[in-house]
């Protein structure tokens, strides 16, 4: 988190002096208000990820530790969705609403319905793969209790824990 | 179905052929194949391959619109096409070129290496990734199809200056097609943007921090850092533009009291960035390949990455260098900016130089890109310096020297990388090698042609030729460099066959290539090819940029020091 | 050796007009400080590029082990340093440069409202003569008669305004090297001190539609003198069209409104 706030947190840092600079050379709206609006953008990220820096206690992450090793990075990293529709549904829905921006609101008719049905498809989806992977940790909790009968193993940490971890 | 990533706990990894513990616990489910795996993956590989493959469909596309163009101008006073289609085929040309061939090229390379670099199982958001794909793809079929529209493409320039954009003087849907495919291939660019900066912040490998990435990850990164300033920008450029057709609003319209000035300055406040959008990812992977063909480690690596920070934030106030001539913005302002740019510039340059230096360099075919690219982008560097001095601009401003500067920074420079890239990464795509002989011929004629196209393009302008028209007059003494150009256009089309037909034949009958044919430094090369799904099954200690180089070579450590 | 061939280079201007106006020396001179870093600067790139090629392929049998070096604090300080100098001298250059070749005269000899539509011009003199050129059909790009004319004097301060009707043109003359936009809604005042008499083509550079390449115009500089005794044969208000009555240079000067 260390470098990732300093890189952003000095892109807006840049951003803010340029536009400064820019508007007492030239006093210009547009580019002024465009670089403000950049400023802001990447304040808003750097001071977020300050903000992760600091609730973190300035722990370093493993991969911001330099001498970390692999184990330890052990345990859960992400949730990743395998193979699914809805993406490309979402896709056809929005190339036929463009389409209704240019030839007519006859598309919408096709396009919003595709739209929102996948979107629902997606969110769905989501939601059966949490429990999947419920389903797997309990599995894991289930077989760890086997080996490991004094309940020494604490990879698997619970969702809560993974998403304050990133 | 879900898979999800485990990193195995327990000892310490021993990193070597015999391994196999897997490091992804997978739950079951369909794996398609074919047309399914094609449209349903959400492995960041299918879909880096995918933007690579409609990319180069799209460069095949816009390469074949600029022979047209090149056969136009071959003689003056020709009638080779009309007046119309050739306004048609020029801004077909740029805009395919810019928006679906070399900034998509790049997403798919951000897609397929970045996470292999940092030794990542996949991208952060792999859905979005798979729907961004798709708005790309129906962005490049819609600005395709525009012309087959009744009054034809789009042809107004790629930058589409208002009020020529407007309904009054380009009826019909060919601009409207134009306004939406390129809204959407922005769309698709955000969504990329977030995805990439999300996986380099949030899912390195331990030991990876940010100043052991290889350079091509910073790259990439600074790169979405601009994606994400500036294709919001044209978006919004776009909507007005669209609402100003439609819905009879005036943004650009003078008439109505709107300000055409001001397209411009929110179109080359995206279009300024784009540029290096263009061009870092390509900077990126030249350093790769120059450390790689080198065997050393990159040179000034740190001046590298400050370098690459400070293109991207100068190119975010160098926007009105392309309005020099409207005389309604602040020249000296924009000016000491462009200049500067030169500055991080030249210590990309000389840092390759560096990092040639002392090494042992194998001249297989993506070096000799690269070494290609240095000379060109060199020149196209320089040139850009001349324009960036609004006296000279305002001789060259919209003549054909700033379209061969432009194809020496986009030609001469990112496509010649684009070719270095299939080159060096096709047998991590594929397990094969391409074929050297053929990759070297298509460099050759690759090299002569764009040389033979563009340099004379130069003088083109000095001599006041200005782009986009149509035919000239024959007493002007444009007449022999004219012709010279294009039959340098069509060596360079010539020149692409040779890498098809390589690409083609080595699918099936390439060399076998294992896992690291290159002798390569970065974890891409630690992993089998093509990748299993989820990318590892083990990794290397990381102690440095070059993680396997010190894994595979413990007796030339990159020396501390200076 | 470098520093003979930017002399060489720089003489010939690579084909480049030399400029037939006042403002056009501010180019040619910074053309010149241009080309004295820029040749040297591109040669030793280029240069150390082969040579390290050269020198460090890998040749067949050879057993050199490649250098692990990473850093080398002194150089990377020198190729930062060097260029930032380099480019402050060259802004330097270009910054008063840039400011008189814009300057305005208060008081300029002739006013001209060049006023640019697609596709062709009007020129329009201060008595309401204006001299005027169009395109309704594809003509042959080869045939300069038809184009429209701008007279203007010889050594003295020309200013033309600049409008537009409709889109985005631009005002453009090779030999004066300058050129400007005109762009609907933005004022822009130009001046310009031709040093040669002479008969050049203009044309405009911004895309703007179909006849953009047949946009054109002609330059015609004339002595003091004969600028005025054309001057004073056009009657106030008078229309010369030279889009539709096909006209020589001649027989234009006597003006056929």
């Amino acid at each position: 988190m260390k470098y990732e706030w300093k890189v952003t947190g000095g892109a807006a840092a840049f951003l803010a002096a340029t536009g400064l600079l820019y508007w007492f050379t030239s006093y210009e709206n547009s580019g002024t208000v465009m670089l403000g609006f950049s400023f802001a953008a990447y304040g808003m990220l750097g001071g977020f990820l300050l903000l992760c820096w600091f609730r973190r206690k300035r722990i370093p992450r493993p991969e911001d530790n330099p001498d970390a090793t692999q184990e330890d990075g052990a345990g859960e990293v992400a949730f990743f969705p395998a193979a699914s529709i809805w993406p490309a549904g979402i896709g056809l829905g929005a190339i036929f609403c463009a389409v209704a921006l240019i030839y007519g609101n006859w598309y919408w008719i096709i396009g919003l319905p595709l739209i929102i049905g996948a979107v629902i498809g997606f969110t769905v989806e989501a939601e059966s793969g949490l429990d999947q992977v419920d389903e797997l940790h309990a599995e894991a909790a289930k077989r760890a209790a086997e080996e490991h009968p004094d309940g020494t193993d604490g990879v698997h940490e619970s969702h809560a824990e993974h998403s304050e971890r990133s | 179905m879900t898979i999800l990533h485990e990193r195995p706990a327990g000892a310490e990894p021993e990193f070597g052929p015999g391994r196999v513990e897997p490091l992804t616990e997978i739950i079951p489910g369909p794996r398609p194949h074919g047309w399914v795996r094609f449209i349903t993956s959400t492995d960041h590989k299918q879909i880096g391959l995918n933007y690579m493959v409609t990319a180069f469909i799209g460069f095949l596309t816009a390469g074949l619109m600029a022979e047209g163009i090149r056969t136009q101008l071959a003689v003056p006073n020709n009638h080779f096409v009309t007046l119309d289609t050739f306004n048609q085929l020029f801004t077909m040309h740029g805009t395919i070129m810019l928006f679906v061939f070399l900034g998509p090229f790049a997403f798919g390379l951000a897609n397929y290496i970045v996470p292999l670099q940092i030794g990542a199982p996949d991208m952060a958001f792999p859905r979005f990734n798979n729907l961004s794909y798709w708005l790309y793809l129906g962005g490049f079929l819609i600005l395709l199809f525009s012309f087959m529209t009744n009054n034809g493409a789009a042809d107004f320039g790629w930058f589409g200056y208002a009020p020529l954009t407007e309904s009054i003087h380009s009826p019909g849907p060919g601009a409207d097609m134009w306004i939406i495919g390129i809204a959407l291939t922005g769309f698709s660019g955000i969504f990329t943007a977030v995805n990439t900066i999300s996986t380099i912040f949030c899912l390195r490998a331990p030991g990876m921090v940010m100043f052991r990435m290889p350079i091509f990850c910073w790259n990439q990164m600074v790169t979405m850092f601009l994606v994400l300033l500036a294709f919001p920008v044209l978006t919004s450029a776009m909507a007005m533009l669209w609402l100003d057709r439609h819905l009879n609003t005036h943004f650009y319209d003078p008439n109505g009291g709107g300000q055409p000035i001001l397209w411009q300055n929110l179109f080359w406040f995206f279009g300024h960035p784009e540029v290096y959008i263009l061009a870092l990812p390509y900077f990126g992977v030249v350093t790769e390949v120059i450390a790689t063909m080198s065997k050393k480690p990159v040179f000034g690596y740190k001046g590298m990455v400050a370098a690459t920070l400070s293109i991207g934030g100068l190119s975010m106030g160098v926007w009105a260098h392309h309005m020099y001539t409207t005389g309604a913005v602040l020249l000296p302002f924009f000016a000491g900016m462009s200049l500067l740019i030169a500055v991080p510039t030249g210590i990309k340059f000389f840092n390759w130089i560096g990092t040639m230096w002392r090494g042992t360099i194998t001249l297989s075919t993506p070096m000799l890109f690269c070494i290609g690219f240095l000379m060109m982008f060199l020149l196209g560097g320089l040139t850009g310096v001349i324009l960036a001095q609004p006296p000279l601009d305002f001789q060259l401003h919209n003549t054909y020297f700033v379209v061969a500067h432009f194809h020496y920074v986009m030609f001469g420079g990112s496509v010649f990388v684009v070719f270095a890239s299939i080159y060096y990464w096709f047998p991590k795509y594929t397990g094969r090698m391409l074929d050297e002989r053929l990759g070297k011929l298509s460099f050759v004629l690759l090299f002569v042609g764009f040389n033979l196209t563009f340099f004379p393009q130069h003088d083109l302008g000095l001599r006041g030729m200005s782009r986009r028209i149509a035919t000239y007059p024959d007493n002007l003494g444009y007449n022999f460099l004219n012709l010279l150009s294009s039959i340098g256009a069509y060596i360079t089309g010539i020149g692409v066959i040779p890498t098809l037909w390589n690409i083609f034949r080595s699918l099936r009958h390439g060399k076998i290539a294992g896992d690291n044919p290159w002798d390569g430094q970065t974890l891409e090369w630690a992993t089998s090819s093509p990748p299993p799904e989820h990318n590892f099954e083990a990794l290397p200690p990381i102690r440095s940029e070059r993680p396997l180089w010190d894994a595979n070579h413990p007796d030339m450590l990159t020396q501390a020091g200076h | 050796m470098s520093l003979l061939a930017t002399q060489l280079l720089g003489a010939t201007n690579f084909g480049s007009p030399s400029g037939v106006t006042k403002q056009a020396h501010e180019v040619i001179r910074l053309w010149r400080i241009t080309y004295y870093f820029a040749i040297p600067i591109g040669l030793l790139v280029i240069g150390l590029i082969v040579w390290c090629v050269v020198r460090y392929r890998v040749r067949r049998g050879s057993t050199r082990q490649p250098a692990q070096f990473q850093y080398h604090i002194p150089i990377e300080a020198a190729y930062t340093l060097i260029p930032i100098v380099i480019v402050g001298i060259i802004f330097g250059f270009l910054y008063g440069a840039e400011d008189r070749e814009d300057a305005v005269a208060k008081n300029p000899a002739v006013i001209v409202h060049v006023q640019a539509f697609q596709w062709g011009w009007r020129f329009i003199y201060p008595n309401g003569h204006s001299q005027v050129g169009d395109v309704a059909e594809e003509p042959n790009i080869n045939d300069t008669s038809t184009l429209p004319i701008l007279y203007l004097p010889e050594n003295e301060t020309v200013q033309l305004d600049l409008h537009s009707d409709d889109v985005v043109h631009s005002f453009y003359v090779p030999e004066f090297l300058f050129q400007r936009d005109i762009i609907p809604g933005i004022k822009n005042t130009v001046d310009f001190n031709i040093t040669h008499t002479g008969s050049w083509i203009g044309e405009c550079t911004n895309i703007c539609g179909t006849y953009h390449a047949f946009m054109k115009f002609r330059v015609n500089v004339l002595s003091v003198a004969d600028y005025n005794a054309w001057y004073a044969k056009q009657k106030p208000g008078s229309v010369t069209n030279s889009g539709r009555s096909v006209t020589s240079y001649s027989s234009d000067t006597g003006g056929n409104s």
